[in-house]
């Protein structure tokens, strides 16, 4: 018998019970959709996750004095190490080549004070390179300079989510806070830069010179962070081990002695995420896995009463000279096109969430061709699959009995 | 040479333990373009000789030739195309499918046959215009009368062009205007060459036929030539 012909025969079948027909595919329908679906959302955090680690600082390692310890799912400092100073900043700069930029950091939580206003934030002091490396750019006014810097004069360029604290709508250039009692003059504001990979508002923040917070506010030698930009992918990681021999070198440390500072890199953050996304893509095909296996029972369970139902037409059709395998075939048609109509649907549906809540959502979803792909010959596998045990069932049925049959 | 030659043909079901014979040491030849009926009371074996006969069962002994090919022992897959080509089923259910047109179900055996002729539907027609319904060609055995659908059925069994066609209880469910109405196709397609096996319980049907076997008990219990001459009987007016 042709292929046409079972195909066809298995069509008029289906289309004769189309609610049945629907019924059996739906399992598959809502099955593929939702993988599609859940593919597209774990794409998108994904993409959000790497553009934020991105947005953080192009190739960029950050120093932290003393040991990090993830605690809670974050990377925490432990210990008040004091050996990290702004000096070693400067030796990275002058000594390593793979090294771009270096801004070394430090930032207490303080209270701000405008008018009646009072708001807390994150008072940061750095250099000049700290802007270019974390990618903060000024949207009003400007950036302090070298001789800010080296007058420790009192100056501040701050964030989007501290000028609306302080200042709601007001022009908040030219205007004074007062931290700590001492009064700062604004001169930039940064534009808006949202959250970092730990989810902590990265314009929730005002800038002043190094020294300044060191000497006014602080009154430390040491800092607890120091931001290095490396001038490519490439050298992330030569670059990280050159810092590493210099810093132990400069904080005299001996050879069995641990580091009493912790670098991250951009490749560390990413290699996080990563992990933690796979574990995300596990999920996603435990449950597509779970769901694909119920929609097949859904074809299984619609053949198997099809089968029953249909005896007298198989015992007719094996009459006039169906084979068994005629009987197979047919039955197997019928199941493969309920899996690929499910399977069709639900790429049909999926994408069209998908598509539908980046469009019209507050979501970030992205397409996976793959997971298309994927879906598309898997439902078909199904429909073959669980529509065996059927068509075998159907096959073996005796002429004579299934047309005396009632 | 026969076209049926059964040897000592014998079938038994065994249920629960016990064994029926149903079928004891038959042994009959029917030759090509033969009218032949069969007849016995219910439960006499009738259905089963015709199952046999039609391979759509096998003997648990006995040789059971066909068009001189010995069938008795095929595999399935082979006894489906002999099914397809040699024998041509005629059911007192009609046993056409249902929701499809008369063309299409005329055509099903086509669709199973290897060799299958290039304008099937042509073909069809043809058939069903012999047994008078050319002007039902695409109803639905819903919107037939049950005489039409016997028709149909007939129309089925004859498109492959098999030597013999069976004919389980032909009018059984049908009135006896339908009745005769089917009867006379029956003649008319021994007129044209067919060897037909007709299976009844009814005396009036199984005179249409050239030859009565009587079957009793598994048995033959007589194998005579028919009173009357094929065709030339009328039904009584009131067949059951």
């Amino acid at each position: 018998m042709k292929f046409l012909t079972s195909f066809s025969i298995a069509t008029r079948a289906l289309l004769s019970h189309k609610t049945r027909t629907f019924l059996a595919s739906l399992g598959i329908l809502i099955g593929i959709a939702s993988v599609i679906v859940m593919v597209a959302t774990g794409k998108g955090s994904q993409q959000e996750v790497m553009d934020v680690i991105a947005g953080m600082g192009e190739n960029m390692i950050t120093i932290n004095a003393g040991e990090m310890k993830r605690r809670g799912g974050r990377l925490r400092l432990s210990g008040n190490v004091i050996t990290l100073t702004p000096r070693d900043a400067k030796r990275i700069a002058d000594e390593i080549d793979e090294v771009e930029l270096v801004a070394p950091f430090e930032e207490r939580r303080m209270n701000a004070k405008f008018d009646n206003n009072t708001s807390e934030t994150s008072i940061a002091g750095s250099t000049l390179d700290f802007p270019l490396i974390r990618g903060y750019k000024i949207e009003d006014g400007e950036m302090f300079t070298e001789k800010d810097l080296k007058t420790a004069s009192r100056v501040a360029v701050i964030g989007k989510t501290t000028v609306k604290n302080l200042f709601g709508d007001e022009d908040p250039v030219g205007q004074v806070v007062k931290v700590h009692f001492i009064p700062f003059k604004i001169i930039g504001v940064f534009e808006t830069k949202g959250v970092d990979t730990n989810g902590l508002d990265q314009d929730d923040l005002i800038l002043i010179p190094l020294p300044t917070l060191m000497r006014r506010i602080v009154n430390q030698t040491h800092v607890s962070r120091i931001f290095v930009k490396i001038s490519s992918r490439e050298n992330i990681l030569p670059g990280t081990e050159k810092i590493r021999e210099l810093l132990r070198e400069s904080h005299k440390l001996k050879d069995e002695k641990e580091d009493d500072f912790t670098m991250v890199s951009q490749l560390d953050l990413e290699e996080m995420k990563r992990e933690t996304s796979e574990l995300f893509t596990k999920l996603i095909v435990g449950v597509a896995a779970i769901s694909l296996l119920v929609g097949g029972i859904g074809i299984l369970a619609v053949m198997l009463i099809s089968v029953k139902e249909r005896t007298r037409e198989i015992g007719i059709r094996r009459a006039v000279g169906a084979t068994r395998r005629d009987i197979i075939r047919q039955f197997l048609y019928e199941s493969l096109i309920i899996g690929i109509i499910g399977g069709g649907l639900g790429i049909a549906l999926g994408v069209g969430l998908t598509l539908g809540l980046t469009h019209w959502g507050d979501w970030t979803l992205l397409l996976d061709k793959n997971s298309i792909w994927t879906a598309s010959w898997v439902c078909a596998l199904i429909g073959i699959v669980f529509g065996v045990f059927p068509a075998i069932k159907a096959s073996k049925l005796d002429p004579m009995e299934a047309l005396t049959i009632e | 040479m026969s076209l049926i030659e059964m040897n000592s043909i014998c079938k038994s079901y065994r249920n629960i333990g016990f064994e029926t014979q149903v079928l004891k040491n038959i042994t009959l030849r029917i030759n090509e373009g033969d009218y032949v009926s069969i007849i016995g009371p219910s439960g006499a074996g009738k259905s089963t000789l015709m199952a046999i006969a039609g391979c759509l069962s096998q003997p648990t002994s006995g040789e059971y030739f066909l068009d001189g090919e010995e069938v008795g022992r095929l595999s399935d897959w082979k006894l489906s195309r002999v099914r397809n080509e040699k024998i041509g089923f005629v059911f007192q259910a009609f046993h056409l499918l249902p929701g499809v047109t008369a063309l299409d179900n005329v055509v099903l055996p086509l669709v199973y046959s290897r060799k299958t002729p290039s304008n099937i539907k042509d073909r069809a027609r043809e058939v069903l215009a012999k047994v008078g319904l050319e002007h039902r060609l695409h109803h639905t055995p819903g919107q037939l009368s049950g005489g039409e659908q016997q028709r149909v059925t007939i129309a089925r069994s004859l498109i492959n062009n098999p030597p013999i066609i069976l004919a389980d209880e032909p009018t059984g469910n049908l009135d006896s205007r339908n009745g005769i109405e089917t009867m006379k196709t029956f003649d008319k397609l021994v007129a044209d060459g067919k060897t037909v096996v007709l299976i009844t319980h009814d005396s009036d049907v199984a005179e249409h036929a050239d030859r009565i076997i009587s079957i009793r008990d598994g048995e033959i219990a007589s194998d005579t030539a028919s009173q009357s001459p094929a065709g030339s009987s009328s039904l009584s007016e009131n067949p059951k």
